[in-house]
């Protein structure tokens, strides 16, 4: 048996280039019985930690390097041999990175040469071996000292075994080591047809006007020892030198050790005695009456653990950046797991109070697990990027870097590519690409095609499908993670290189998520979050408007009123609750309290909805169905959700209050659940929990149901620590709205796009609690919405709040410039007078005029949407600022077309609202339609609450939301607006396939259906679909109705 | 029954009656239509073919009024001041349009033709109008209910007169004329005039297109293919001539030979260059004309020849060279080449186009799909043959099955047999490995080996699979080196 390694591998991290995943080459060679495994990228590491962690616990050596592609010199291999050489090579690759474009690398031989200490380089032959190949490589091996060596391989091109002796000779002339080499591109060699599809993507043509493009044979898969020393049986040398190379690269990454910056420290405080003075002192402001016993002794066990793990570090860096955000008033609030920590609590890094909720700590960090804890911060959605820049300015480029997230080829992408590249015409691969719901990852099958009119016979699309399939997964570029950043007190440049990004004043690191969670090394998410730029915004509108100051800790959190209209379902524009699911969830779950709160924002989850947690909850809080408890030490556990299961933390401690994991084990079980998936271990887990579960008394299938409902959270459930942290802000949202309405629709409309609503929905919203509702316009908005005082204040009904009206700013109105709405806003001081005045004094161009005419926003110069547009039109000399008011310029708005412009019907009004604004204060469409549908007895959707169950109805409206959630087993839900209201519909798979090109393209839709309720919640289960687009079309012009 | 156009997408560009009720219409995607109506006929629309429809159209018009001009891709003006009391009257006229377009076109054909006084107005009222005719100086009545597109107005001015609630011609009328002239491009009132008479727009006829053409009749009918052959020279000589004149040169000609017996037969030639110089020409007809045999007996004899130019292009005088020196070197090179394309044109004319071709490159890594046959003329004398491995001078295509021995897994052979004869190897170099074209369904894999024997002659063989495959390999010959 031959000892082989092969040194020299192209993985699909080199986009475009190689075809096989990193662990599929590391699997094979695993199973060849190779000695090591290189992954040689080129200019790029992006692939070897996943290389990396596909070779844990398995009998093979990963040697990390890459492969170096020059501007001045033959390309190499770069393997170093010991830690400080891997730093060199990444620093290497972080300057060639740096200076070029984003996925490109610009390499000098002299970057090389300063970084070449303790590196072995391995020069690889060009196509035509000739003389100046061996300057090269005498130059090479004399900056190299002894670390050089030459690689040779087979490519069965006819002319091997003349090119490789030519290649022994220049390596004795040179005294540069052979050494062989099969420069694998792919694990096997089938592999070769998905190679060739790559390089047609990568060079852009089909594959038939491809040629000498392509490899003309499959032999670039990893071959088996024997079969290489066969190919190198004159030259054993050559095999053995594999050997001494990877021996001599003694460099692993899990020698990567990340320090977490020491900025943080003031004085010569040791960081974990800093942490715990900032704990302490945060504890004793959150309760200044005193810390309860429970959160002392929490607090204790947290920051032992800390200690012993070393992360104090980390909290105080993250503790730094929120206290940036709190001193700029940027409003923020830690997520996600980091809930479950007092620590985070009393640091003021997250917002819910532990004495509230369970914590589970060991849910956030575990000793037994090497993984980093991962705090997730929000910050307001549009100052986020100031938050990013502070870290970058704070600590130094060559020491922060975002994460990267790899993109891959989905089924949509995947089939357009092959598609193209096996020349099939563009109206079939968009066809085929579009049978796939959103961009998914499952394959599109010769069943979808059936399904849209294609043959499934034909060849060429069964092989266009079959490749589709294996490229789907490919990596096609890196891309910034949407917060994810890593900070280090040394240069992170010499653990990863660091590359630009497309966006301005980013870098982005080459590995991702995974790829550093595997390392242990550790980062902080800061993402944005709409709903606090929404808060924010409001708080600022109460003080404007009302001189309250509102703290939004202080907020009580048990306003009846509040809960009332949450259960009312009256929640559009309130955090996490909004949405159709748990709309209709509020009226049956009914919350009464802040908890109640918790369970509704995680109970709309696919976890608790596929585990069928749902209605026992239901069936138990409504009092049908008892609340038993299977055991004393489970009602610890399951006593706030009446013994069913909803959190992750539950699922956890069930496992180790019943089955006596520890609680390590215990979230090792969620994470095998979460991300592996594939592996044998979850089936290990299940056995372990059954046995342990009976042991102690349960019975056998109680204890596989629990199994069970763990398995569907391990993705999908949230922890009721991040249930908490959103449930606070849906809390705080829902007070808002509930007592200062007008002034949480402004901040709605201003923090867009955010949520799950269009302003037009936000704007019917408010009209349907009362609130005045006032057109732009170019004298009195700005360009966010505002408040204005209504004139009439005998409007008592509820309290003052109603006394506001609400006035929509530029920024609803499609196409305008925001500088050219700064423009008019500077210039207008007391006021425009008319049309003429404001062009001369904005100096705005006839393009933004005509935008502003078409919005109908010169109401206050007594102009309609015609009159103005008639007079922007007439605008064509440039203002003649010397002369005002000449003769010439003063006719123009005397001329105001009023007489002899024709009056404009209220469709036209509504459509060009619909297209400046997106939204009629005037009319709805479906008002003006209602008489004209070709379809009679229409039902008004305000009804719909009276209608008897199984009562046929039939309904119009324009379609709002389409969606299939992938809990719902291929059931459409559809939302269609009509004048009084809206109306949930359902399709169910049957109709949705017949009725598919009707839904997915109409704008204005007929339903026929039967009503179907539960509890107040109504919806239409659809039979028959009618697509009357043509019919809005028809508003637009009056001479064709 | 629908015509389709590539742009990348297949567009439908026009759709019929019938698959219109079923939902498909115009600049729908193809492939949408196809789900909907999975069994739509689709014919590609091609501009050119349409617009020489249209423009056979207009010729035959010109039996009605000699001014007819095309207009757009689907539109014939007719002037048809003073001409329509020949045919009866206006409205005589148009059925009269009418019958002859069905009973001697095209029966299917949908037209629409309507009279009036101005080119617009006829224009508004046939596009938008039940009505065929506008009784002369009722423009303004009859245009004023029409929409504004009625106007020949594009998109986006339409777009902009739809937003001022503009949408009936009649509207403009009420607006005075100098509010539209400070708002709105020229366009927009000279369209407006020019349906109304007001601004003059007059009909261009179409220019026929000019062909060339020399003929000669015989007072005694001519039996002699060498006086006809002399005949068409001098008619080659004059019609070279009368194209120097307009700087044409000739791509395609043919002679049209009239019998007495009322027979007709034409003789074609085409050129791989421009040619203006009647002796190439000539030549290149008498290899036809020798074929041509009259039926002595019947008295049959020509009466007249017809020569026409059918392909002509710009001929422009070019200056070979300004150093003076070298004009003897660059004129014969000019020449050989000029010889070259002269023997191409006599050989295709004489064993048709696809019998003569030429070798050129095609990049594939399958030795037999490596090289093309594109026919003779098209001439691309700057090719390169970019094939890094050698390959033999003479291909066998399909390659010729021979038994050989050889070492596994991938040695060269050692020896084989072909045509009974026994080749001894004794220096070889390879494997070459080359696999298949997937994607045509080949999933071969070959490896080629250059051989040499003992009398010095040097072949290429492959050997298709392995010697590990479950079937035993097998080996071909496939070229022969020289």
């Amino acid at each position: 048996m031959t000892s082989y390694a092969e040194i020299q591998v192209t993985s699909n991290f080199t986009f475009l280039n190689g075809a096989s995943h990193p662990h599929e080459l590391v699997e094979t060679a695993t199973s060849l019985n190779y000695h090591a495994i290189a992954i040689t990228d080129h200019n790029s590491l992006a692939g070897v930690v996943r290389a990396h962690t596909a070779a844990h616990q398995k009998n093979i050596k990963i040697l990390v390097g890459a492969r170096l592609n020059f501007v001045d010199y033959p390309s190499l291999l770069c393997l170093p041999t010991n830690r400080k050489a891997y730093g060199r090579l990444a620093t290497l690759l972080t300057t060639g990175s740096r200076r070029a474009i984003k996925g490109q690398c610009k390499l000098y031989y002299s970057d090389l040469i300063k970084n070449s200490a303790d590196q072995i380089l391995v020069a690889l032959p060009p196509t035509i071996i000739d003389h100046s190949f061996l300057e090269h490589l005498k130059k090479l091996s004399g900056n190299s000292h002894g670390n050089c060596y030459l690689a040779a391989s087979y490519n069965y091109d006819g002319n091997d075994n003349h090119k490789i002796s030519q290649l022994a000779e220049f390596s004795y002339l040179s005294d540069v080591p052979l050494v062989a080499s099969n420069n694998a591109y792919y694990h096997l060699p089938e592999r070769r047809r998905l190679q060739d599809i790559l390089t047609c993507i990568r060079e852009r043509c089909p594959i038939k006007q491809a040629g000498f493009k392509l490899q003309a044979n499959a032999e670039r898969y990893l071959k088996s020892p024997d079969e290489m020393a066969r190919l190198f049986s004159s030259y054993p040398e050559a095999i053995i030198h594999t050997i001494e190379i990877a021996n001599r690269c003694c460099f692993s990454l899990d020698e990567l050790e990340h320090c977490y910056p020491k900025e943080t420290l003031t004085d010569d405080t040791p960081a974990f005695d800093r942490l715990a003075q900032l704990a302490i002192k945060g504890a004793q402001c959150r309760y200044p009456s005193g810390i309860p016993i429970k959160l002392r002794k929490q607090l204790n066990h947290e920051l032992s653990l800390i200690k012993q793990l070393d992360y104090a570090p980390y909290f105080l860096t993250v503790h730094e950046i929120v206290q940036f955000a709190k001193s700029h008033n940027i409003y923020c609030q830690g997520r996600g797991s980091a809930a479950n920590s007092s620590v985070c609590y009393f640091l003021g890094i997250t917002a819910v109070d532990p004495s509230q909720i369970d914590l589970l700590f060991e849910r956030f960090i575990s000793s037994a697990r090497n993984e980093p804890p991962d705090i997730d911060i929000d910050f307001e959605h549009d100052r986020r990027e100031e938050v990013i820049q502070h870290v970058y300015a704070k600590y130094g480029r060559d020491r922060v870097g975002m994460t990267a997230t790899v993109t891959c080829y989905r089924a949509r992408s995947a089939i357009r590519e092959v598609g193209k590249a096996l020349g099939i015409s563009s109206d079939i691969v968009n066809i085929l690409s579009k049978t796939g719901w959103g961009s998914s990852r499952r394959a599109i099958t010769t069943d979808d095609a059936l399904e849209s009119g294609l043959n499934p016979h034909d060849k060429k699309l069964n092989l266009v499908l079959k490749l589709a399939e294996e490229l789907i997964g490919f990596p096609k570029h890196l891309s910034q993670h949407v917060g994810g950043m890593v900070i280090t007190q040394d240069k992170l440049s010499e653990i990863v290189p660091i590359t630009n990004a497309a966006m301005e004043n980013r870098t982005v690191i080459e590995w991702d998520k995974d790829d550093i969670d595997a390392l242990g090394i550790l980062k902080v998410d800061i993402l944005g979050l709409g709903i606090l730029t929404c808060l924010h915004k409001s708080i600022g509108l109460i003080k404007l408007h009302y001189g309250k100051k509102i703290n939004l800790s202080k907020i009580p959190k048990d306003d009846s009123k509040v809960y009332k209209m949450l259960c009312q379902a009256d929640t559009i524009g309130v955090f996490q609750v909004e949405s159709r699911a748990q709309m209709s969830m509020l009226p049956r779950l009914k919350p009464q309290e802040f908890y109640d709160l918790v369970i509704q924002v995680a109970i709309v989850r696919p976890g608790p909805i596929q585990g069928d947690m749902v209605h026992p909850y239901l069936r138990r809080r409504d009092g049908q169905e008892e609340v038993t408890y299977p055991s004393e030490e489970l009602y610890q556990v399951l006593g706030k959700t009446l013994g069913v299961p909803l959190f992750q933390e539950q699922a956890m401690r069930i496992a180790v209050v019943g089955a006596g994991f520890t609680a390590a084990e215990a979230d090792a079980l969620r994470r095998a659940m979460a991300t592996f998936r594939k592996t044998g271990l979850i089936h290990k887990f299940r056995t372990k929990m059954i046995h342990g579960m009976c042991a102690r008394g349960y019975t056998n299938s109680f204890a596989e149901r629990c199994f069970e409902q763990i398995e569907g959270f391990g993705e999908y459930g949230f922890p009721e620590s991040h249930a908490a942290s959103f449930a606070l802000l849906a809390y705080i949202s829902a007070w808002i709205k509930y007592h200062y309405p007008a002034v949480f629709g402004a901040s709605l409309l201003n923090s867009q796009p955010m949520g799950f609503y269009a302003p037009s929905q936000i704007v019917k919203d408010l009209q349907n609690h009362g609130i005045e509702i006032r057109a732009p316009d170019v004298n009195y908005s700005l360009w966010d919405s505002t408040l204005e005082k209504t004139t009439c204040e005998n409007n008592t009904a509820n309290e003052n709040t109603n006394s506001l009206a609400l006035r929509l700013g530029f920024r609803q109105i499609k196409n305008l410039k925001k500088t050219d709405a700064e423009r008019l806003l500077t210039m207008r001081k007391s006021g425009y007078k008319n049309i003429y005045e404001l062009w001369t004094r904005t100096g705005l161009s006839k393009v933004s005029l005509k935008t502003l005419a078409k919005a109908d926003t010169f109401n206050s110069l007594r102009m309609d949407r015609r009159t103005a547009l008639w007079s922007v039109s007439a605008l064509n000399a440039p203002p003649t600022p010397l002369f005002p008011d000449s003769p010439n310029n003063l006719g123009l708005h005397v001329d105001s077309g009023q007489t002899y412009l024709p009056n404009s019907q209220p469709g036209e009004e509504v459509t060009a609202d619909y297209e400046t604004l997106r939204l009629s204060l005037k009319h709805h469409p479906m008002s003006l339609l209602r008489n004209k549908l070709p379809m009679t007895d229409l039902l008004e959707n305000r009804l719909l609450a009276q209608m008897p169950p199984n009562h046929q109805v039939k309904v119009a409206g324009l379609v709002l939301v389409r969606q299939r959630p992938s809990t719902a087993k291929g059931v459409l839900f559809v939302t269609v607006e009509d004048d009084t209201g809206i109306a949930n519909i359902i399709l169910w798979p049957s109709v949705f396939e017949k009725y598919r090109r009707v839904i997915l393209n109409a704008k204005l839709i007929g339903v026929i259906g039967k009503v179907q309720r539960e509890n107040e919640v109504v919806h239409i289960v659809a039979s028959h679909l009618t697509d009357l687009t043509d019919k809005l079309a028809a508003l637009a012009n009056p001479l064709s109705s | 029954m629908l015509i389709s156009k590539a742009k990348d997408t297949n567009y439908l560009t026009a759709v019929c009656a019938d698959a219109q009720a079923l939902g498909v219409q115009t600049n729908m995607a193809l492939a949408d239509a196809r789900a909907l109506v999975p069994e739509i006929d689709v014919a590609e629309d091609n501009s050119a073919t349409a617009a020489k429809a249209l423009s056979k159209l207009a010729n035959l018009f010109t039996r009605f009024t000699p001014w007819v001009a095309i207009h757009g891709t689907n539109n014939l003006y007719l002037d048809i001041s003073g001409c329509s009391d020949l045919f009866g009257g206006e409205l005589n006229l148009i059925n009269r349009l009418h019958s002859e377009l069905h009973k001697l076109i095209c029966p299917h054909l949908i037209a629409h033709i309507s009279v009036a006084d101005t080119a617009g107005a006829a224009w508004a009222i046939s596009h938008f109008a039940d009505h065929d005719r506008i009784p002369p100086g009722e423009n303004k009545k009859y245009l004023s209910s029409l929409p504004l597109a009625a106007l020949r107005l594009d998109e986006e001015m339409l777009k902009n007169l739809q937003l001022l609630g503009l949408n009936q011609i009649g509207d403009l009328f009420k607006i005075p004329r100098k509010s539209l002239a400070q708002r709105f491009e020229q366009r927009l009132l000279s369209r407006l005039d020019q349906a109304l008479g007001v601004e003059p727009e007059p009909i261009s006829p179409r220019q026929s297109v000019p062909i060339s053409f020399v003929q000669k009749k015989f007072q005694t009918p001519i039996t002699s293919v060498q006086i006809l052959a002399q005949v068409t020279h001098e008619l080659l000589v004059r019609l070279c001539e009368l194209l120097k004149k307009k700087n044409h040169a000739i791509r395609c000609a043919t002679l049209n030979i009239f019998s007495t017996n009322s027979r007709s037969q034409q003789v074609k030639i085409e050129t791989s260059r421009k040619i203006c110089d009647p002796d190439p020409l000539a030549i290149l007809f008498k290899e036809h004309l020798q074929h041509i045999r009259f039926n002595l007996d019947d008295g049959e004899g020509v009466e007249a020849v017809k020569l026409e130019s059918t392909l002509t292009e710009h001929s422009y005088s070019t200056q070979d060279s300004l150093d003076f020196k070298d004009t003897f070197h660059t004129s014969t090179q000019a020449d050989n080449e000029h010889a070259l394309y002269d023997l191409l044109d006599r050989l295709t004319n004489r064993l048709t186009k696809s019998a003569v071709v030429r070798f050129t490159p095609h990049q594939s890594h399958v030795p037999e799909r490596a090289v093309r046959f594109p026919a003779s003329n098209i001439t691309n004398p700057n090719m390169s043959w970019d094939i890094y491995q050698p390959r033999p001078l003479c291909l066998f295509n399909p390659a010729i099955r021979v038994e050989a021995v050889a070492m596994t897994p991938d040695k060269p052979p050692i020896l084989f047999r072909w045509k009974n004869q026994t080749h001894r190897i004794i220096r070889a170099s390879g494997p070459e490995r080359i696999s298949g074209e997937w994607w045509k369904n080949d999933t071969w894999t070959r490896d080629y080996y250059q051989v040499e024997n003992r009398n010095g002659a040097r072949f290429w063989l492959y050997r298709e699979g392995m010697y590990q495959d479950t079937e035993s390999p097998k080996w071909w010959l496939h070229g022969l080196f020289a």
